[in-house]
């Protein structure tokens, strides 16, 4: 069984046979071994691989956007971001990364729109501010990642967000 | 046979952990305690944990917990005849005070008088002088116009700091380092103490760098009788918000008198305004070890479960045998101070987000335990906790025998932490947990910002531990989604096999 792995900004592909794994990442680096998993607990893993134990918890890198199939996982308290989907389907790719085509920004994290600064056909250059967000008193300004134009502003003054949603897309 | 309880019924005026902490202790003391809750705290862990709850309005601070009228009028409705204020909100309002003596109802603080005199920092500075307590240079009164101001800071000399007379929290707070920059951060300082505290006014202090902020915590009964509980060292602030407090201060091991001067000076401040309750006298410390009085909150602190874990004492216990007119049974020999205890403050905030906020629903939550572990928390998995209010989800403290066991015991109980679906500051205490200067106890104000210079860049996660997560993502994955039948029946085929080893 074959998987692609995107891990933040790296790619790489994951094959799995017989409880034996091989980690393959793009920019030469790579991984084998034979593992145990055992999940302990909803959504918590108990992993032993070369005489280590490790455990690790994992949940929905954006609960509020079940389509987004990111996750996040806490090994000791470090993190990582991690898409694993068949190579077969390309779903779930990121189907633009910044400098190209439409760019979608998404709120970072739950809270109250309290400004828009931006209209739709407007153009932005990159790193200014679209809107500011607030939470539990503090605000927060979500800037452009790159130039463009507008092409849509999907909240108001007000709206509450949660992290995840689609906050302005830009062309 | 139990001796009969000191109040009927307590209402606990208050949210989130020092809600809990509180219930708590009326239940050790066999108090009925009645929770207050607006539209978003219902199922919070205060009202489940209480024995009566009342709805006292919608989300925003000001139209629930800041409500004088409601909660008056909720003690009344459960029959409850003492408040508790907690922190924040208002436990430092002279005017709650009042409406609760007025209602009939014990307020479970220090008198009105107290908290006005005490409440605007330039009286507080008056008072402490003429009580003997060192004061950092600066102006007795508010600055009314700018020529003044500039002639006072000129006279003291840069970098001075604008405070907010009405202050705390580090609101209407700025640093001046010349002249030039004076105007803009008076007019700044004023504008962010009017939104604030509803009160412009602001008075200039000498800014005294790299020093230590400790405070005196205070314990008085309504007899006139007044102790001192040691230190806190509370140092490890960020924005002028402490994030990591301790009790003994790692200066007083150098400095072993100084415990005794500022106990004596917080005391000294404290009778000036006939203070009853538990108190805290907070002082900066100059590199020379001399100590200033900066001023006095009249009410619990979040940090005091440091104090009780060094004295063996229950703060809330004897706020409460206080507020019922019992006399503080303790004599100041009788206190002695045992051991290390550390506090780090869980805050909903990302650490590699400037420390945003990070409200949101709590999807799994591993507490710390074993031996030495404190948790104060007001949180559980399947709270979501709400954007409205500070986002402190719990305090976790530790004891040890000493100051080093303290802080690998930290380090432990950190490791065992784990609150999932939002992000925490706890990454964040384990590099300042681990960083050199803050094992030799080198500790000032700004030690956070020069933690972030210093600071290497983050070493590369550990390959085998990338592919852990990289392997428990694509099970998770293949569990989640059945659907993709293929990858999924491998998968699980794969995962049984792995199960199996490891029961085998």
């Amino acid at each position: 069984m074959k998987l692609d792995i995107q891990l933040g900004e790296r790619t790489g592909r994951l094959e799995t046979r017989n409880g034996r794994f091989e980690l393959q990442w793009s920019d030469g680096a790579h991984v084998a071994g034979e593992a145990s998993v055992a999940e302990v607990e909803p959504g918590i893993y108990s992993v032993l691989l070369e005489g280590r134990s490790f455990e690790a918890k994992i949940v929905p890198a954006t609960p509020a956007h079940p389509e987004d199939r990111t996750w996040m996982v806490d090994i000791g308290g470090n993190r990582f971001a991690i898409e694993a989907f068949d190579p077969r389907s390309r779903r779930g790719r990121h189907a633009s990364g910044p400098g190209e085509g439409r760019q979608t920004i998404s709120a970072p994290m739950p809270g109250k729109i309290v400004r828009v600064l931006v209209t739709a056909a407007e153009p932005v250059e990159a790193g200014q501010r679209l809107l500011v967000v607030e939470a539990m008193k503090m605000q927060n300004e979500v800037k452009a990642p790159r130039a463009g134009v507008v092409a849509q502003v999907n909240v108001a003054e007000g709206a509450t967000v949660a992290a995840g949603d689609v906050l302005v897309v830009i062309e | 046979m139990p001796a009969k309880p000191l109040f009927g019924k307590v209402l606990v005026a208050n949210r989130g952990e020092i809600a809990c902490r509180v219930i708590r202790a009326l239940r050790e003391l066999s108090i009925p305690s009645v929770a207050v809750y607006s539209d978003v705290d219902r199922a919070s862990l205060a009202v489940r944990m209480a024995d009566e709850a009342v709805h006292i309005g919608p989300a925003p601070s000001k139209e629930s917990y800041l409500r004088i009228d409601r909660l008056i009028d909720a003690a009344r409705s459960r029959g409850a005849d003492a408040i508790h204020p907690g922190y924040g909100f208002l436990s430092e309002n002279a005017e709650f005070a009042q409406a609760c003596e007025d209602a009939g109802i014990v307020f479970v603080g220090p008198s009105p008088d107290s908290i006005r005199r005490m409440g605007s920092k330039t009286a507080a500075r008056k008072l402490a002088k003429a009580a003997g307590a060192p004061v950092v240079p600066g102006t007795e009164d508010p600055v009314t116009d700018l020529v003044e101001a500039r002639r006072i800071a000129n006279a003291i000399g840069y970098p001075v700091l604008l405070k907010a007379a009405a202050g705390g929290g580090g609101k209407g707070m700025r640093r001046v380092d010349s002249e030039a920059e004076l105007a803009d951060a008076v007019r700044d300082a004023s504008s962010e103490a009017e939104r604030a505290f509803h009160d412009g006014a602001v008075y200039i202090e000498k800014l005294v760098e790299r020093s230590r902020h400790i405070e005196i915590q205070i314990l008085g009964d309504r007899h006139g009788h007044l102790i001192h509980l040691g230190e806190r060292e509370c140092s490890i602030q960020r924005r002028h918000q402490k994030v990591i407090e301790e009790s003994p201060s790692p200066l007083i091991a150098v400095h072993p008198e100084l415990r005794h001067r500022m106990g004596e000076a917080a005391v000294q401040a404290a009778r000036a305004v006939d203070y009853y309750n538990a108190g805290t006298v907070e002082f900066l410390v100059d590199e020379q070890a001399r100590f200033y009085f900066l001023e006095m909150n009249t009410r619990l602190q979040v940090e005091h479960p440091i104090t009780e874990l060094v004295t063996g004492l229950d703060l809330v216990h004897w706020q409460l045998r206080i507020a019922a007119g019992e006399r503080l049974s303790l004599r100041q020999e009788d206190i002695s101070w045992r051991g290390s205890a550390l506090e780090c403050r869980i805050y909903a905030e990302d650490p590699d987000n400037r420390f945003f906020p990070s409200p949101g629903l709590i999807s799994h939550l591993e507490r710390p335990t074993g031996p030495g572990v404190r948790l104060d928390s007001g949180v559980y998995p399947g709270w979501t906790v709400p954007l409205d209010y500070d986002p402190l989800l719990a305090k976790l403290a530790v004891w040890g025998p000493d100051r080093h066991t303290a802080i690998q015991r930290m380090l432990r109980a950190l490791d065992e932490y784990y609150v999932g679906g939002i992000k925490t500051n706890i990454p964040f205490f384990r590099q300042i947990l681990t960083d050199e200067c803050f094992h030799e106890g080198q500790l000032h104000t700004g030690f956070i910002d020069e933690f972030f210079a210093r600071r290497p860049a983050a070493s590369p996660p550990d390959p085998l531990v990338e592919a852990v997560a990289v392997l428990v993502a694509a099970l998770h994955s293949g569990k989640e989604q059945p659907a993709s039948a293929g990858v999924g029946a491998e998968l699980s085929r794969w995962r049984t096999e792995g199960r199996g080893r490891l029961f085998r």
